[in-house]
């Protein structure tokens, strides 16, 4: 499969450029794309609203007409920062999400050169294993998951926030893939001077596998951080529950005041806007990438 | 792979060609592959099992996590097992439980309802968005649009469930407020058991939608731009265009999407817990309108710690996706256009 944007830095498609109605064929274009834009401006409209109504007046929520514009108050900012624990459930879903990439990174390394640089009985089946994983139904698997998880005492515990998904279906394929890639001399080298294979991995096969290692943390930073359903069913206690729960209680508690909600849910959002703005053709091909792996 | 092989007959056996070098390492001094100066010794771990030993971590984590909670979904169903760890084989009963509950089957008309208004919307926005970006995209200058249309799909559920609870307000949401200026009915929406599920459905889609537009504009970028050419040269416009030759030629990526479609709307779970109920009414509601059967499942299991019902529930929800994923991969390998 080739990414969306392959074919971004060629010349312009055959038949645009030299076509005999250039002229009015770029016209359309750019009506087009700045239909593109308007439709695309429509879908950020709600993260947008969401802005306005956190850094408006009080009372501006129930305004008819809306209001259109946002008022740059820090004070609901302010607030939910300072009288509520957004911050300790912020951390913790800092913690979760780092420890969980650093595991998904080192399982996935490990894993894929497992299954790309040996020759051994079984390993073909291995490889199906690992990634039919990601074929299962997360649905239909969390009474069970519930049943496991409290058996292994994981129940309300970072450790049960995180190694549940300490490894990645997908990671383990993307190292694979990019292992499979590098010359045999490269290992064989390797061997000869001596080095170990965690040190010919560290500092020859990663080094080597940059876009896996790209893939592979955005990918888990959005599956973490965005998680709400199993640290909802596994945990209790706000001791270690993340800040996708913290917004669920406020729903309940703040009902009616939704200039603190909204502020408490930029806060939960403004990671994954930062994250997504500086690297967005990245996560766009990753996430296709994800699901194009699964299923094919 | 001996070890009495001296390390430069090992490498003349090899046929190692050491000018091939990663880049990163070329400018090291005492050479690229330097790592162990002065030990002097052929490291021999090859052996198959350290195959094994690097994949185990990941096993594990799948083991434990996902084929043990599969297989005692089997287990599970065919007995009753309550929190005091006290268990009794029931074969059947269970089953036998849950037809006999009207709920249950609100729950499965719901999920198909869902799913059915799911399918052919999401694919034809998605569709009808990726032939919109097409022509930008293939220029470069398509990714604003492309990323603005993809943001919400990476958004944190909940968090973005709570300004789309302020839209839906009947009072003073946006979504009565457009609708009173197009002279249409304001309606309960989240709060009127017949408009909660399309209130659900339109947060599903504006959630979703992305994902599948950038599948679709994949898709279009492969079908080679010659075959596109050579129909405009024969006179194919238009509509006609895309029914002879891009439908065709996009189907192995139609189909995809439908199935990721109808899987993932079988398993939406968080917008519903969040835009009906919160933490209080735990999803589900108004009257039941959007308890869809993973929704029952949670508050089977989690609520009213009926564990083996809730089993029973999964295993069923288990192999209907499981058949519709396994369809899914035999048929694509048919279908899948390889140039």
């Amino acid at each position: 499969m080739r990414p969306p944007d392959s074919n971004t830095h060629g010349a312009p498609a055959p038949g645009d450029a030299r076509s005999a109605t250039g002229h009015s064929r770029r016209l359309t274009g750019s009506g087009r794309r700045l239909i593109s834009v308007l439709i695309g401006v429509g879908f950020v409209l709600p993260v947008y609203w969401l802005l306005v109504i956190a850094t408006g007046a009080r009372g501006d929520a129930y305004a008819i007409p809306p209001v259109l514009l946002p008022g740059l108050r820090l004070g609901a900012l302010l607030y939910v920062l300072s009288h509520t624990h957004i911050v300790h459930y912020f951390l913790n879903s800092v913690f979760i999400t780092g420890a969980t990439i650093a595991l998904v990174l080192t399982t996935g390394v490990l894993a894929g050169w497992g299954l790309a640089g040996y020759h051994y009985r079984g390993r073909e089946v291995l490889f199906l294993v690992v990634v039919g994983a990601m074929l299962l139904p997360q649905q239909a698997l969390i009474v069970t998951q519930f049943n496991v998880m409290f058996h292994l005492h994981l129940l309300d515990s970072y450790a049960g926030l995180i190694l549940p998904f300490a490894a990645s279906s997908a990671s383990v394929f993307l190292f694979r893939q990019a292992f499979l890639q590098l010359p045999k001399s490269f290992w064989d080298v390797a061997r000869l001077e001596g080095a170990n294979v965690f040190q010919y991995l560290w500092r020859v096969a990663v080094p080597m596998a940059r876009p896996a290692v790209a893939t592979t943390i955005l990918l888990t930073f959005i599956s973490s951080w965005n998680q709400f359903q199993w640290p909802l069913i596994m945990t209790s206690s706000k001791a270690v529950q993340p800040i996708e729960l913290a917004l669920s209680h406020y729903m309940s508690s703040f009902s009616n005041n939704w200039r603190d909600l909204t502020a408490a849910a930029v806060i939960a959002l403004a990671p994954v806007l930062v994250v997504f703005i500086f690297t967005q053709r990245y996560m766009v091909r990753a996430v296709i990438g994800e699901d194009r792996g699964v299923t094919e | 792979m001996t070890s009495e092989t001296s390390p430069r007959r090992h490498a003349e056996r090899l046929a190692i060609d050491r000018s091939v070098v990663p880049p990163h390492l070329a400018r090291r001094p005492g050479g690229p592959f330097a790592l162990h100066r002065g030990r002097g010794r052929v490291t021999t771990l090859v052996r198959p099992v350290l195959g094994y030993l690097l994949v185990l971590p990941s096993l594990a984590v799948f083991v434990i996590f996902f084929y043990l909670p599969a297989a005692l979904l089997f287990a599970l169903a065919f007995y009753h097992w309550n929190v005091f760890g006290t268990t009794t084989f029931r074969g059947f009963g269970n089953f036998a439980v849950l037809f006999n509950q009207p709920l249950y089957w609100q729950s499965l008309l719901t999920t198909a309802y869902f799913v059915v208004v799911m399918m052919p919307l999401t694919t034809l926005v998605a569709l009808a968005l990726a032939l919109l970006l097409r022509e930008g995209v293939r220029q470069a200058r398509g990714g604003l649009a492309r990323s603005l249309i993809f943001l919400p799909h990476v958004t944190p559920i909940i968090a973005t469930s709570i300004i789309w609870a302020w839209i839906f307000n009947p009072q003073f949401g946006l979504a009565n407020f457009v609708f009173s200026h197009l002279g249409l009915p304001r309606l309960g929406w989240l709060e009127d058991p017949a408009w909660s599920m399309p209130a659900v459905m339109l947060y599903t889609l504006w959630h979703s939608v992305g994902l599948y537009t950038v599948l679709f504009l994949a898709g279009l970028l492969v079908i080679p731009e010659q075959v596109v050419e050579a129909a405009r040269v024969d006179g194919a416009r238009g509509f006609a265009l895309f029914r002879r030759v891009i439908w065709p030629l996009l189907s192995p990526t139609t189909f995809l999407v439908l199935i990721l479609v109808s899987v993932n709307t079988m398993q939406a779970f968080s917008q519903i817990f969040a835009l009906t109920g919160g933490a209080v009414g735990r999803g589900g509601g108004p009257a039941y309108s959007t308890s869809t059967d993973a929704v029952l499942i949670y508050q089977t299991a989690f609520t009213y710690q009926h564990f083996s019902l809730a089993a029973t529930m999964s295993l069923i929800l288990f192999v209907i996706l499981l058949a519709i994923t396994i369809v899914q991969k035999k048929l694509s390998s048919r279908w899948v256009f390889y140039r």
